[in-house]
């Protein structure tokens, strides 16, 4: 359709909507590595059981973080800010796991307690 | 005084379309970019977060990610008085969240080597069991 407005269109017109829609097709389809990167991270964390189970809303705040990275990345292709949220991303995914462990050793603290009045 | 129209209409018809195109699609590829507004709020939560992270004693037990925390916020501080405010926003949203880890990681510590002691004083107290091994041992003695 996008290619036969343009056959369609009058020849002077041509240059800059074949531009336009170079941009509109090159937006559809590139995959940043970075967000691909930190979409990895996410769904590993997921796949813990001991981060899902001790750390849930820390995890579902970074996957909310990717939701939004996946938005922008859909809608703008804004390079810098795309990479901006891929590190907030990994970060997030870093504090659920993190947190997954210190809840972990407060656990241990109370079996200890429990076995050993 | 010459007004707009008068100057469009002297250009050919064929070249002012092309100009409408142009101008059309430049307005669309174009609208992506938004004017930004001071990141006020983020560069205060992201001061709260190292203050946070400070208090949670990352200084001593995370060190790297505090510091790669204070130096964002401080670009953060220069990027807003040159107004370049996304870049202000972005190393304000990175610094908060770096300063987020340094907390949890201290926290995360502090609890680990609180669940080591009471691991270790567990261990060096007797178990009942070990008490009830013992009593017989004692009390030979004084039987004979």
């Amino acid at each position: 359709m996008r290619f036969n407005a343009i056959a369609l269109a009058p020849p002077h017109t041509r240059m800059p909507l074949l531009l336009l829609a170079a941009l509109a097709i090159g937006c559809g389809t590139v995959r940043h590595p970075a967000l691909e990167n930190a979409r990895d991270l996410y769904q590993k964390a997921r796949q813990d059981p001991v981060v899902v189970r001790h750390a849930a809303t820390a995890l579902d705040r970074a996957g909310q973080a990717l939701e939004e990275a996946d938005r922008l990345w859909a809608r703008e292709k804004d390079v810098t800010e795309v990479e901006h949220l891929a590190y907030i991303v990994a970060k997030r995914v870093e504090i659920a796991r993190v947190t997954a462990q210190r809840r972990l050793a407060a656990d241990e603290i109370r079996q200890i307690r429990s076995a050993r009045p | 005084m010459i007004r707009i129209y008068d100057v469009v209409r002297r250009i050919p018809r064929r070249q002012r379309t092309r100009c409408w195109t142009w101008v059309l699609s430049g307005t669309i590829g174009l609208s992506g970019c938004s004017m930004s507004k001071p990141p006020t709020d983020t560069l205060a939560k992201a001061e709260l977060g190292v203050s946070a992270a400070r208090d949670a004693r990352a200084d001593e037990l995370s060190p790297v990610d505090l510091k790669i925390a204070r130096e964002k916020l401080e670009k953060a501080k220069q990027a807003m008085a040159a107004k370049r405010y996304d870049d202000a926003r972005r190393l304000a949203e990175s610094s908060q969240v770096d300063a987020e880890l340094a907390e949890a990681k201290s926290e995360a510590e502090i609890v680990r080597r609180a669940a080591d002691d009471v691991q270790r004083r567990a261990d060096a107290l007797p178990t009942e069991a070990e008490r009830e091994s013992r009593k017989p041992l004692t009390a030979v003695p004084n039987q004979e």
